[in-house]
């Protein structure tokens, strides 16, 4: 139907620009995370993340080999080496000994350190020291040198969270619940939502504000008598707790989107079908489900990143052993006890986040209503 | 492995067991009250008025215990004393008037209660329209799903560092002072300054809840029968008339649906407060007020009362959704 | 597991099924270690196939440091111990009690939350051994005591908590080459550290990194430059009383002691970004001003434990160091030292969970742990030669020669203000507001707390 008018070409230009536009806006913070999942913590927290993307000039501190490694060299003691072999790539523009002056040589110069060493950094990072007496304490002379590095990145945040014990185990559990959580409300909601849509009884009108009323239940108050609840009715903690009390939240909302979607489908159709004789039972199954399935794969969607991403339902209703542990648990143990390793969570996020994605375009076609325009018509 | 079969079989179970429910219970209400003999009539009245309650049994029976049990529970705290031993009367809701953190958090959630949902709407139907008619469409939508896939704790997280303030000559890492710096501006501490950080904190939820608002509206939106666009079309509308007068009025209930979720995804917000500014610097809401008062100040009656408050907000919706419900049975 | 135990185990194993041997850290019998405090324990219980969990605030490092401790119980009572470490702790500790299924014993990271929950009769005393052990065998036995002893849900005052594991506040960490570079010293009384803080700011730069940002805990690293504060200006009876609200928060000693962090926190030129950037900067975020190149600060007041924040790679004691946050020459107070802890609570009765507690008191319990990293220990009958490393000795000196040791005041005060409106009061001070107004406003919660 894009064609059909003339014009049309402008127009398109303005809203792919537009749409490109919006994406960019949306995913730079991502992006900004993504980027600094690459980066080490130090990294992270001395330079912003688009600057990694170049070479940049920084000021940094290397410390020379320890004096116990200095070799005799025609009746010198000798340290050298290179500054990047610890440091990232880069070439030196300038060197210092004193944390008051660290720029103050130009490379190449031969210097003489307030302990009466000799200096010399080249700007390929190799450095040597010399000294005429044998050198003095435990550890090497501090260097600061200021060079242009070039970008640098590192896989190693990845790695620690891959291979984080029980990670697997994590995955499995998370699974386990999320999957069974997302589908047993869709289906007990379909139902109520049909009743709520199209059938007539006295109270239907309370029942539907009671339900988004029930959105707004804060959830933090629920869990202590909810595990009461469970430990009383011999539940526990358990699997099926978790899956109970996960539909239980989510059906709130699962009611109020398919029926609000479900009221919207064109009435002559389910009219018709009553006509012809169909049971409720027949029509929600034969034609408001199938007609639904944008709206159920919408809330499936939602439903299971919701049980994805959750981390206080899991440990209230399944406990926080190592063995009942559901991934995002696991990947809050990571991060310590303080919560301080923001590379670890960066990383975290884009391994936690891939499933929800594929989940999200894999239920994408779904969410097309062509491919069901058929049974409509 | 074992749990793994145990979730598939509690899927098979579960599933199959709804449909057997609502299948058996259907058979046996046709049985009871047969659509023929003497009572056709008198049957079918009945069938009908009893099928509901059928359908909407499970769903009932999982709200009462989980959310209306805890509900009642919160009313009885809300006039407890801290360890929910003590009767205390409206103590708690004394207590709240009259304290500055409490109103600082009303007046923020008012504010929130307008910004975000707005926004976050507006956004939403601005890239579910504009998604819908690119090539790219489906990778553009997932860009913009993608921090619905965050966790609350994770958005914050990026948000922290976008807006993160280093001193002036220092090497900025937050995105937002560097392009402030970039323009010639002074770096500044963003989350310290009243009202602005509201908004700042604002922008994460919109950020989150677009990717909301465009899935549903845009399922919507192809939900539109399309003989009546192309009669618009034939009609000679232009591209911005079909969207505004012929799509948005055929899928506004669906924009009401969208706003109304995102205001109540607003009532309840904490983790971005309380993961960003914990309430401080002026921007307490009444969802981490409420939080604070639970875990830190172990305080379950104030703790409850503010829950209260939460519910009672969100009455006016309540009574436009009656409102609305009623108009469609007519 | 049989096969493993006859392979690596020493002939006293051999008492009780030692089936966890392998997992020692240090082989039973070598080293300085106090092994006959072992032997003895492991000649008293056989606990074969009793299982108990504990819950506890520590993660990762410290997770594997604590259960490297656990491995000796198990492997002289036979028992099955189960540590769960939670990022939430508090949440889920008080949510498992309320609806029923606690966990045997919880680490509990501040008395205060034991406090309310002693309250509810969610914890159960010590036994009347364990307490008279600690009056005897910690130094300033009886404080530690005191600390956890309140009314239980009866009304009736009992001991409910027993320390394990403490840290020291009261630290002020450098970087020793910074000092040397610009001809700094040590200070030694709060005069001199005044006076080299100026020192500093005349020879062009910043003397202090100071971050208050910590989440949804932000303002807590102000409150404890308040109690050390309070500490180096008022007698310790008067922190007591503070800490209890006899002394009320809005008491002119109080704004004193704010005020003297003020003193830092809120002039420009002493610290590194200037005073507006003090609450927003994250306290994991600002030791790292010591650093860089060249240092944007030369001094970090904080607790024992950040040096898991610095940069990685730096060697305490040589790349980065500590001096005792000093007193003041002319008040009279001695040397008074500000500390933390973490305190076992018994959430469930039984046999192997007090016999859990009652390793916790051999000093083979300590020694474990501190001859590794991270630990600090009252008990005077380990070996302190076992520290694992000199910085550990030198904190371990702090607490030995500190002629008053209090705990952190704020993990004492009702959770309301202790982790509450005093963190939120100290970030309002730090934005701006007055020390008497921030006090009063602390005061009003506190009054409308009772």
């Amino acid at each position: 139907m894009d064609n059909i008018v003339g014009q049309k070409s402008s127009l398109t230009w303005l809203v792919n620009l537009a749409a490109a536009a919006l994406v960019l806006l949306w995913t730079i913070p991502t992006f900004g995370l993504l980027v600094s999942s690459f980066r080490d913590r130090d990294q992270i927290l001395t330079s912003g993340w688009w600057q990694s993307l170049f070479p940049q000039e920084a000021s940094v501190q290397y410390r020379a080999g320890a004096p116990d490694t200095a070799v005799q060299e025609g009746g010198v003691y000798v340290i050298s080496g290179n500054v990047f072999d610890e440091l990232a790539l880069g070439e030196v523009s300038a060197f210092g000994t004193n944390s008051r002056d660290p720029a103050a040589y130009p490379v190449g110069e031969t210097i003489t350190t307030d302990d009466g060493y000799e200096l010399t950094v080249n700007a390929d990072g190799s450095y040597r020291l010399t000294s005429a007496t044998p050198l003095e304490g435990t550890r090497g002379e501090r260097i600061f040198i200021t060079s242009t590095q070039a970008p640098s990145f590192t896989t190693e945040n990845f790695v620690k969270v891959l291979n984080a014990e029980g990670l697997g185990r994590g995955f499995l559990n998370t699974l386990t619940v999320s999957i069974p959580a997302t589908v047993i409300p869709i289906l007990i909601a379909a139902f109520a939502a049909y009743a709520l849509a199209w059938m007539e009884f006295p109270g239907r009108a309370l029942l539907i504000a009671a339900v988004v009323g029930l959105l707004v239940v804060p959830l933090q108050l629920a869990l202590i008598p909810l595990l009461q609840l469970h430990l009383k009715a011999g539940i526990g903690k358990s699997y099926m707790g978790i899956w109970l009390a996960h539909s239980a939240f989510g059906l709130p909302l699962a009611i109020y989107l398919l029926r609000n979607y479900m009221a919207g489908l064109p009435r002559d159709i389910i009219e018709s079908a009553r006509v012809d004789g169909a049971t409720d039972f027949q029509i929600f199954l034969r034609i408001i489900l199938p007609l639904s399935f944008p709206a159920l794969a919408s809330f499936a969607i939602f439903q299971f990143l919701w049980t994805w991403n959750d981390l206080l339902v899991a440990l209230v209703f399944l406990g926080s052993t190592q063995d009942q542990l559901v991934m995002t648990g696991q990947l809050k143990e990571l991060m310590g006890s303080r919560g301080g390793d923001w590379e670890i969570l960066a990383a975290s996020a884009f391994i936690s986040i891939a499933v929800p994605l594929a989940v999200f375009f894999a239920m994408q076609k779904y969410l097309v209503r062509g491919l069901l325009a058929g049974s409509v018509k | 492995m074992e749990q793994f079969f145990g979730a598939a079989t509690t899927i098979v179970i579960g599933v199959g067991g709804c449909l057997l429910y609502f299948f058996l219970t259907n058979l046996l209400l046709g049985r009871i009250f047969p659509a023929s003999g003497p009572n056709i009539s008198r049957n079918i009245n009945r069938a009908n008025a009893i099928r509901p309650w059928l359908f909407l049994f499970p769903a009932l029976i999982l709200l009462a215990l989980y959310l209306v049990y805890p509900l009642f529970w919160s009313i009885y705290l809300s006039v407890m004393d801290a360890n929910g031993r003590e009767f205390v009367g409206l103590y708690n809701y004394q207590w709240m008037v009259s304290d500055p953190k409490f109103l600082e958090s009303m007046r923020n959630n008012i504010l929130w209660l307008i910004v975000v949902p707005a926004f976050s709407t507006f956004f939403g139907l601005l890239a579910a329209a504009l998604t819908d008619r690119i090539r790219w469409g489906n990778f553009a939508k997932a860009m913009i799903f993608m921090p619905m896939a965050i966790s609350f704790v994770g958005a914050s997280v990026i948000w922290k560092f976008v807006y993160d303030f280093r001193p002036e000559g220092q090497n900025q890492i937050g995105l937002l002072n560097a392009i402030v710096e970039a323009f010639g501006g002074a770096p500044e501490t963003w989350l310290t300054h009243e009202i602005v950080n509201s908004f700042l904190l604002m922008v994460v939820l919109i950020w989150i809840q677009t990717g909301f608002a465009m899935v549903i509206l845009s399922a919507a939106l192809r939900g539109i029968p399309e003989e009546t666009v192309e009669a618009a079309i034939l009609d000679g509308a232009s591209p911005l008339q079909l969207f505004f007068k012929i799509k948005v009025p055929q899928i506004w209930g669906t924009i009401l649906v969208v706003w109304t979720t995102i205001t109540i995804t607003v009532l309840k917000v904490f983790d971005i407060v309380l993961a960003m500014t914990n309430g401080q610097w002026g921007t307490q809401v009444l969802g981490n007020y409420m939080y604070d008062w639970l875990v830190r100040g172990q305080d379950s009656g104030r703790a409850s009362a503010i829950a209260i408050v939460i519910m009672l907000l969100v009455t006016p919706i309540m009574i436009w959704n009656i409102r609305n419900a009623r108009k469609e049975m007519r | 597991m049989k096969a493993k135990f006859l392979a690596g185990a020493a002939a006293f194993a051999l008492l009780s099924g030692a089936a966890y041997a392998q997992d020692l850290k240090f082989p039973i019998g070598e080293g300085a270690f106090n092994w006959d405090s072992y032997k003895a324990f492991d000649e008293k219980y056989n606990l074969d196939g009793q299982k108990i969990t504990v819950l506890g605030p520590w993660l990762s490092v410290d997770q594997e440091l604590f259960t490297s401790v656990i491995a000796y119980f198990e492997a002289a009572t036979g028992a099955d111990v189960e540590y769960i470490g939670a990022e939430g702790f508090e949440q889920q500790v008080v949510i498992d009690a309320e609806a029923g299924s606690p966990p045997d014993i919880a680490v509990f990271p501040q008395p205060g939350l034991m406090r309310g929950m002693a309250a509810k009769g969610q914890v159960l005393p010590m036994s009347p051994e364990i307490v008279q052990w600690t009056k005897d065998n910690y130094a300033a036995g009886q404080s530690w005591v005191d600390l956890v002893s309140f009314p239980g849900a009866d009304g009736a005052a009992n001991t409910f908590g027993f320390f394990y594991k403490v840290d020291v506040k009261s630290l002020v960490w450098y970087v020793p080459e910074n000092f040397e570079d610009a001809g700094y010293a040590v200070p030694t009384t709060m005069e001199e550290l005044k006076a080299l803080t100026d020192q500093i700011v005349a020879d062009g730069g910043t003397p202090w990194c100071i971050g208050l940002g910590s989440g949804g805990a932000t303002g807590w690293p102000a409150t404890d430059w308040v109690e050390d504060m309070m500490l180096r200006t008022t007698t310790p009876e008067n922190y007591d009383k503070w800490v209890s609200n006899e002394l009320k928060f809005n008491d002119p000693i109080v704004v004193n002691a704010i005020d003297q962090f003020g003193a830092f926190a809120k002039n420009d030129a002493y610290v590194s970004g200037g005073a507006g950037s003090v609450a927003s900067t994250d306290f994991r975020d600002s030791p790292k001003g010591l650093f860089a190149s060249p240092p944007q600060c030369y001094m970090h007041r904080q607790a024992s434990f950040i040096p898991s924040f610095f940069p990685e790679g730096t060697v305490i004691g040589e790349d980065a160091d500590f001096f005792y946050f000093p007193a003041f020459a002319e008040q009279d107070l001695g040397s008074p030292v500000l500390g933390a802890g973490t305190t076992m609570g018994l959430m469930k009765e039984s046999e192997t969970g007090r016999a859990f507690i009652e390793f916790l008191t051999t000093p083979i319990a300590h020694e474990v742990w501190m001859n590794q990293t991270g630990f600090l220990t009252p008990h005077k009958g380990v070996n302190t030669d076992l520290y694992g490393d000199p910085t550990l000795k030198k904190m371990g000196d702090i607490l030995l020669n500190a002629t008053t040791f209090r705990f952190d005041g704020s993990d004492l005060m009702p959770g309301g203000v202790g982790a509450g409106v005093f963190w939120t009061g100290m970030v309002d001070y730090v934005g701006g507001k007055s020390a008497q107004e921030v006090a009063d406003s602390i005061q009003a919660t506190w009054d409308s707390l009772q």
